[in-house]
C-alpha cells in the first residue's frame, strides 16, 4: 500500500458539486483553495484567526482545522454565496456602508460568522455580536464598525 | 515525512474494532481542533484518522434523577445550547461560555477536550468537582473511570490504546452551588493561566461539603482534596476563606510558561479560590 | 478650492470595499500561474552560530525539487542600503543584511536556503532533508549588555549602530530651576505586526526578459533591491503590488520578493512563496523594544523646565531601519511639549534577537509611553490636574521644538484631550475587588518621511472621451484605503462620481512611482500628487470651456459631468463636449504631476538641530479601565480617541484608522509581547502571541477634529500612525488612577500588575 493513500471526496460548495481526491489529513481550507475558492483565506492555518471561516451544514466552521473528509457530502457556503456586485447581501452592503472593511482579509470569514449568527439569533445585542465574532481576528478596524454593521442588519437599518 | 490514513467507522462496534486493531495509531478525529493542529505541527506524524464525528452512539445528552450523561462526541456548542443542561446544571454550561470561541465551540467535542488531557482543558475542573466519570469502551467491554484518576501528565491519560471515551457522566449534587473562574490573558479565545471550579454546600455559613479543582497548576487538572478537607465543617467569613485558600500551596506545583510564572500562578490561584468560595457562599456576585 | 465639498469629508463606501465584501480581491496568495513552483525557506535554528557544514544534496535529489539555493547562488548576497543622515562617528553606516546566510547565523530564523518544488508538499519535505552543522558562537540578547565594550560583536566592532541626540538649552540648569523632578526607567515590548494576511507573492519571467513579482508590498520600490541582489538592471525587475491584507510596517522591509526573484531567475519558472504564520513570527522583523530613562523637571506652577532622557533600542541582529526609527524616537521624545532645556541621548544596539524595524508608530510610540507617564507622575507630585499641567506646556503653532523645527500647523491638543476625557462620562463605581480608573494621554507623531530623504510622489490623471477619469498612481494600499483616497480626491476636483474614476495602482513599470505606503505619508504625498494632477487636468478643461462659453476660466466649475458658470449656472456645457473639442485641438486632458515634500540637507552631526519632518499630527486618547485586585487583570471599559486630522477625506476611513490604531495600541499596552528566550522565539503563532479580540475592547469613540491646517490635500494631516501612540500611556495612567500603582514595563499584563499590587 502506498503511504500516500488518496481518498475520494465529494461535497457541495455554494450549491455546486465539487469532487476530488485528497489525503487523509487534507483540510477543508486547502481543498477549497485548491479548487479555486480563493475567497476563503488562510491567515494562520491553526484555527487561531478565523479568516478561513465558512458555513458548513449551517454552522460557522474553521475550515483550516476541519478535515475535508469529514465534510464528505456536506453543504459548504463561502462569502461568494452571499451577493453579487449588482445586488450585495444585506450584510455585505452594511459592511461597505459602515466601513467595516479595511484591508478586507478577515472580511470573508467575518461575514460568514455574522451570517451564521443572524440565522440563529436575528436580534443579537452588541455584546452577543462581540461574542460571536470573537474567533475572527481583525487587526485593522478595532471591531466597532464591524459590530455596527452587523447590528444595523439585525435591526433592518440601512445607512 | 508524515503519512496518514482515513477511516470512518459505521458504528460503535466498528470503531472499537479499529481501536483494537490499531491501538494508539488510530487517531480519534472528532472536531479536529486539536488533532489537526498536532498533525500540522508535526508532533503526530503517522496513523489513521478515525472519524467519529457523526457516530450516533457518541451523541446525545440525557438526564434523569439528577444523573447526567453526555456523549463524548457532543460539541461544546451543543452543550451550551442544551435546554436540559441549562436547566439542570447551569453551573456546567456557564463553565463553557468562555471555552475558546464560538467557532471552536461548534467543532470541539467534550470527549476530545478530555482525551487531550491538557492541564488546562477548560471542561475538566468543573467535571472534577461534579465527581465526573467517563465510560471508556473497548471491544471487551466498558469501564467507568473517575476523572480524577484519568490523567497521568500533560497529554497523557490512563486510557488504554484500544479504548475510546464513550460518554461523560456526573450526578448533580443535591445541594449547594458551583462556580468556575477562568483567568486568561485576554477575554476572547484564551488559554487559561489557571482556572478553578468549586462546588460548595453550606448551612448557616458552615461548609457541609466542598469540592475544589484547578486547571493550570499541575501537570494534570487537579482535585484538591486536602484543601477540601480543611474547609469542611468550617464556618466561613472572608478572612477564614483567605486563610484556608492559602493552603492550596501544599497541593499545587505550577510551572512557568509564556502565560505566567509559577509564582504568579501560585499566588493568583489562592485568590481565585477565595473568590470562587465567596461566590458560592453568596458573599459576592 | 471651493469650500463645499461634494465628496471630500463625507462617509464614502468605496469600490474596493465592495470587491472585498464580495471576496473578489485577488490577494497575493490567491494568484496562480501555470507551471508555478512552490517555494519554502530553510531557516536557522540557532541564534548565533557558524555554519560548519550545509548539506543540500538529499533535498536537491528529491523528485519534484527543482532547485535549492544557498548563499553561493546569490550574485550579490548583501543587500545594502545607505542610511542617509547618520554621521560617520558611530557604528555601522549601512543597513546591511545577507540575503541567505553565508557563514554566520545571527538570529534564530535567519534564512539559509531556498527550495522550489513542483508541489507545496514536496517543498516542505525538501526542507526536512537539508542538513546543517553548526558551531555555537558567543551571543548577546540584552541591548544594555550589548553596549558594553566586551560584549560579543554582532557585526564589525561596535554593536551601537546609531546614535542621535537632542541638545537644547542647559538641562542641568533646567533641573536646578525645577521644584519637582520625576525620574523613571520604562520598558516596552517587542510587538508583532500580526496582520492577518501572511507575506506572499508570485514571480515570473515575462516574454521581454523582465522578472515580475506580484506580492503584498508596502514599498514597490524594492524592485531596486531585487535588481541589486541579482546584478541586473533595475528596468528588468517589475513589482506589481497587490491590495495588502494588512501591513503596519511588516511588509515595509523586504520579505518574499528577493527570494522569489532569485528562484524565478534560476529556474525560469513562475514561483509562489507564502510565509507560514510561524515564519511570520521568526522570519520577519518586529517593533523595537526600548529601555527609556526619563528625568523630567517642572516648577511648582507646572512649567516644564528640563528633560533628560536616554533611549536604547534593541535593533536585533541586523540594522534594517533602526537608525531611522531612532530618529523618530529622538525627535518625538519630548512629547508635544515646549521644554526649554533638553538633553536626549538615543542609541540603537545590535543583539542576537530577531531584527527590529518598521512598525506602525515607528519609534514614536515607545517614547509616548514614557513622556506621558512622566507627565501624570509630575502632575501627581505637583498636586495638579494632569490636563492642567499639560495645558501649561503644550506646543503651540509657531513654537520651535527641541529638534529645532517650527510647528507650522494647528495644535489642537487641549481640545482633543478635553473632548476625549469628556466622552468617557462618569467614572463607573467598581466593587470591592474591581477598581475603576480614568486616564488619558496625548501624543504627537510626524507624517511624511524625513525631509532629508527628498520624498516625491507622482500621479497621472486623464479624462476619457465619456468623461470618466483614469488615475495611475504607484501608491500601495495596505488596507487603509490609500487608493480610495486618491479616487475621492480626483472625483472631487473633476466633479465626478466615485464610480466614474478608475484607479490603476501599484505597478512599478506601469504607474508613476508614488513612493512607499509608510510613514503616514500616503495621503499626504500621493493625495497631494493626485490633487495636483487632477487640478492640471481640470485646468485644461476649464480653459477650453472658457473659450466655448465665453466665460472667465476662474468662474467655471465642474460638476456632474458638466462645466458651468458659477455666476450664470444656465451657461453650461456637457463635459464630454469639452473633451471632444480638446481632442480635436490636440489638447489631451491628461497630466503627470509630481508632489515634492520639503527637502532638507542630510543631518551631518548626531545632534538633530534642523527640521526633519514635514509636519505633525496631534491627538489624545482617554480610557476607563477596571483592574481586578485579585488577579491583576485589566478590562478596558470605555475608550475615546480624539485626533486632529486636518481635513477628513473619507470620514468613515478616518474613524477606522483611529479605532484600529487605538486597539493596536491597547494590545501593545496590555497583552502583546513577542517573547524570546536566549534568542529562541516562544510566541510565534496567534495562539501564544495574543492580540485583542472583539471581546477585549469596547466601542472606540472616535472624535475627529479638523483644523484644515495640514500639509496634505485640502489641509489634511496623516492619521495612520498617530492613532496608536497615546493608547498605552492612557491605560497605564488609568491603572494608576484605579489602584494607585504605576506600571513602568509594558505590556501591563495581569502578572505585572498583580506583582506591583503586592509591593
Amino acid at each position: 500500500m502506498s503511504n500516500r493513500e488518496l481518498y475520494d471526496i465529494a461535497l457541495t460548495v455554494n450549491d455546486q458539486e465539487v469532487k476530488g481526491r485528497v489525503k487523509a489529513e487534507t483540510t477543508l481550507l486547502d481543498f477549497l483553495r485548491d479548487n479555486n475558492f480563493y475567497e476563503v483565506k488562510k491567515g494562520c492555518d491553526k484555527g487561531d484567526c478565523g479568516a478561513c471561516t465558512v458555513i458548513m451544514d449551517g454552522k460557522s466552521t474553521l475550515s483550516c482545522i476541519t478535515s475535508v473528509l469529514q465534510a464528505q457530502g456536506s453543504k459548504i457556503y463561502t462569502v461568494k454565496s452571499l451577493g453579487t456586485w449588482d445586488k450585495l447581501h444585506s450584510l455585505q452592503q452594511a459592511f461597505v456602508d459602515y466601513e467595516a472593511v479595511q484591508c478586507g482579509f478577515c472580511t470573508p470569514g467575518m461575514l460568514m460568522t455574522a451570517k451564521a449568527l443572524l440565522e440563529k439569533n436575528d436580534h443579537p445585542s452588541r455584546e452577543e455580536i462581540r461574542e460571536a465574532i470573537s474567533g475572527n481576528l481583525c487587526r485593522c478596524t478595532g471591531y466597532k464598525k464591524i459590530v455596527d454593521a452587523i447590528e444595523a442588519v439585525s435591526k433592518g437599518v440601512r445607512k | 515525512m508524515s503519512s496518514f490514513k482515513f477511516y470512518k467507522p459505521d458504528n460503535m462496534e466498528d470503531l472499537l474494532k479499529v481501536k483494537e486493531e490499531l491501538g494508539g495509531r488510530a487517531l480519534i478525529l472528532a472536531g479536529g481542533t486539536n488533532l489537526l493542529i498536532y498533525i500540522k505541527e508535526g508532533s503526530i506524524r503517522e496513523g489513521t484518522l478515525v472519524d467519529i464525528k457523526s457516530l450516533k452512539e457518541l451523541k446525545g445528552i440525557s438526564g434523569d434523577n439528577g444523573y447526567i450523561e453526555i456523549g463524548a462526541g457532543v460539541t461544546i456548542a451543543e452543550i451550551l445550547e442544551s435546554p436540559l443542561l441549562n436547566d439542570r446544571v447551569p453551573f456546567f454550561t456557564d463553565t463553557l461560555k468562555n471555552f475558546a470561541n464560538p467557532l471552536v465551540r461548534n467543532m470541539a467535542s467534550l470527549g476530545g477536550n478530555i482525551a487531550d488531557a491538557s492541564p488546562i482543558g477548560d471542561t475538566i475542573p468543573s467535571l472534577l468537582v461534579l465527581n465526573g466519570r467517563i465510560k471508556a469502551a473497548c471491544l471487551k467491554g466498558e469501564r467507568s473511570v473517575p476523572l480524577d484518576r484519568l490523567f497521568k501528565g500533560p497529554g497523557e491519560s490512563n486510557l488504554k490504546p484500544d479504548e475510546v471515551i464513550r460518554t461523560v457522566q456526573f450526578s448533580i449534587p443535591e445541594r449547594g452551588k458551583g462556580t468556575f473562574i477562568k483567568l486568561g490573558l485576554r477575554n476572547g479565545t484564551s488559554c487559561s493561566v489557571t482556572s478553578v471550579a468549586v462546588w460548595l454546600a453550606a448551612e448557616d455559613g458552615r461548609v457541609e461539603d466542598i469540592r475544589i479543582a484547578f486547571g493550570g497548576v499541575a501537570p494534570i487538572p487537579l482535585r484538591l482534596k486536602k484543601t477540601e478537607s480543611l474547609f469542611k465543617g468550617e464556618k466561613l467569613d472572608e478572612e477564614k476563606i483567605r486563610a484556608l485558600s492559602g493552603e492550596i500551596d501544599k497541593e499545587i506545583s505550577p510551572i512557568t510558561d509564556v502565560r505566567g510564572s509559577a509564582e504568579y500562578r501560585k499566588q493568583v490561584s489562592v485568590r481565585l479560590l477565595s473568590r470562587a468560595v465567596r461566590i458560592c457562599m453568596g458573599m459576592e456576585e | 478650492m471651493k469650500e463645499n465639498f461634494s465628496i471630500i469629508g463625507k462617509r464614502l463606501g468605496g469600490l474596493d470595499e465592495k470587491d472585498k465584501v464580495l471576496g473578489n480581491v485577488v490577494f497575493a496568495d490567491d494568484f496562480v500561474m501555470p507551471g508555478m513552483l512552490y517555494a519554502r525557506v530553510f531557516r536557522a535554528e540557532k541564534a548565533s552560530a557558524k555554519i560548519k557544514c550545509l548539506d543540500i544534496l538529499r533535498a536537491q535529489s528529491l523528485p519534484g525539487v527543482i532547485c535549492v539555493l544557498t548563499a553561493d547562488d546569490v550574485p550579490h548576497n548583501e543587500s545594502v542600503k545607505n542610511v542617509v543622515g547618520q554621521t560617520t562617528e558611530v557604528g555601522l553606516l549601512e543597513a546591511k543584511h545577507q540575503v541567505l546566510v553565508k557563514e554566520r547565523v545571527r538570529y534564530w530564523g535567519e534564512a539559509i536556503a531556498l527550495v522550489a518544488a513542483e508541489s507545496p508538499d514536496t517543498a516542505c519535505r525538501a526542507l526536512e532533508l537539508i542538513e546543517v552543522e553548526y558551531e555555537d558562537l558567543p551571543a548577546v540578547f540584552d541591548p544594555l549588555e550589548a553596549m558594553k565594550p566586551d560584549a560579543p560583536k554582532i557585526h564589525g566592532d561596535n554593536n551601537i549602530i546609531a546614535s542621535w541626540k537632542l541638545r537644547k538649552g542647559d538641562a542641568e540648569a533646567g533641573f536646578a530651576q525645577a521644584d519637582v523632578i520625576v525620574e523613571n526607567t520604562y520598558r516596552t515590548p517587542r510587538q508583532e505586526h500580526a496582520h492577518i494576511e501572511p507575506e506572499s507573492g508570485v514571480s515570473w519571467m515575462d516574454d521581454m526578459g523582465v522578472i515580475n513579482i506580484r506580492y503584498a508590498a508596502q514599498v514597490i520600490e524594492h524592485y531596486r533591491d531585487i535588481a541589486t541582489v541579482l546584478g541586473i538592471p533595475e528596468s528588468r525587475v517589475r513589482v506589481i503590488g497587490t491590495l495588502i491584507g494588512g501591513g503596519f510596517g511588516g511588509k515595509e522591509d523586504v520579505t518574499v520578493e528577493v527570494f522569489l526573484a532569485l528562484l524565478t531567475w534560476k529556474t525560469g519558472r513562475p514561483v509562489k512563496l507564502t510565509y507560514t504564520r510561524e515564519e511570520m513570527g521568526y522570519g520577519r522583523h518586529k517593533r523595537h523594544p526600548y529601555v527609556l530613562k526619563y528625568k523630567t523637571g517642572a516648577t511648582k506652577d507646572g512649567k516644564l523646565t528640563a528633560l533628560e532622557a536616554e533611549l536604547v533600542s534593541d535593533a536585533g541582529a541586523y540594522v534594517y531601519l533602526s537608525p531611522w526609527v531612532l530618529v523618530y524616537s529622538t525627535v518625538h521624545s519630548t512629547g508635544p511639549y515646549f521644554i526649554p532645556n533638553v538633553k536626549v541621548d538615543a542609541s540603537s544596539v545590535l543583539t542576537n534577537n530577531i531584527m527590529s524595524s518598521a512598525c506602525r508608530g515607528f519609534g514614536g510610540m515607545q517614547v509616548a509611553f514614557a513622556y506621558e507617564s512622566q507627565m501624570d507622575e509630575l502632575a501627581e507630585k505637583l498636586g495638579m490636574d494632569p490636563l492642567e499641567l499639560r495645558k501649561k506646556n503644550f506646543l503651540k503653532r509657531g513654537d520651535i521644538t527641541a529638534s529645532y523645527q517650527e510647528i507650522t500647523s494647528e495644535v489642537l491638543l487641549e481640545e482633543a484631550a478635553r473632548k476625549a476625557k469628556a466622552a468617557l462620562g462618569e467614572k463607573g463605581r467598581g466593587s470591592k475587588t474591581k477598581k475603576i480608573g480614568h486616564g488619558f494621554a496625548c501624543s504627537w507623531q510626524s507624517y511624511g518621511r524625513m525631509t532629508y530623504l527628498h520624498d516625491t510622489s507622482s500621479c497621472w490623471v486623464n479624462l476619457e472621451m465619456d468623461g470618466s477619469a483614469v488615475v495611475r498612481t504607484g501608491i500601495p494600499d495596505l488596507g487603509g484605503g490609500q487608493r480610495e483616497s486618491v479616487r475621492a480626491i480626483t472625483a472631487e476636483v473633476l466633479g465626478l462620481k466615485l464610480e466614474e474614476v478608475h484607479v490603476i495602482s501599484t505597478d512599478s513599470q506601469v504607474t508613476p512611482l508614488s513612493g512607499t505606503v509608510t510613514a503616514t505619508r500616503a495621503l499626504y504625498m500621493s493625495g497631494n500628487a493626485a490633487k495636483l494632477a487632477s487640478e492640471n487636468v481640470r485646468k485644461i478643461i476649464v480653459e477650453e470651456a472658457s473659450e466655448m462659453l465665453s466665460a472667465e476660466p476662474e468662474r467655471l466649475n465642474l460638476k456632474d459631468k458638466t462645466v458651468y458658470s458659477v455666476d450664470e449656472p444656465s451657461k453650461l456645457l456637457p463635459l464630454v463636449d469639452v473633451i471632444k473639442r480638446c481632442a480635436a485641438e490636440g489638447k489631451v486632458p491628461q497630466n503627470l504631476a509630481t508632489f515634492k515634500a520639503p527637502f532638507t540637507e542630510p543631518i551631518t552631526t548626531d545632534i538633530i538641530k534642523d527640521p526633519v519632518f514635514p509636519d505633525f499630527t496631534f491627538g489624545a486618547q482617554a480610557a476607563e479601565v477596571e483592574v481586578d485586585l485579585e488577579t491583576g487583570k485589566v478590562n478596558i471599559l470605555k475608550w475615546a480617541a480624539a485626533h486632529d486630522v486636518g481635513q477628513a477625506i473619507n470620514l468613515n476611513r478616518v474613524e477606522g484608522q483611529i479605532e484600529g490604531g487605538a486597539v493596536q495600541g491597547i494590545g501593545f499596552g496590555i497583552m502583546e509581547d513577542y517573547l524570546e528566550e536566549e534568542g529562541v522565539p516562544l510566541t510565534w503563532n496567534l495562539h501564544d502571541y495574543i492580540i485583542p479580540t472583539s471581546k477585549d475592547v469596547p466601542d472606540i469613540m472616535s472624535i475627529v477634529l479638523q483644523s484644515k491646517s495640514g500639509k496634505g490635500p485640502f489641509g489634511a494631516k496623516g492619521i495612520g500612525e498617530p492613532s496608536i501612540s497615546a493608547a498605552a500611556p492612557a491605560i497605564v495612567n488609568a491603572i494608576k488612577d484605579a489602584v494607585g500603582i504605576r506600571i513602568y514595563h509594558i505590556p501591563a499584563t495581569p502578572e505585572r500588575i498583580f506583582l506591583a499590587l503586592q509591593e
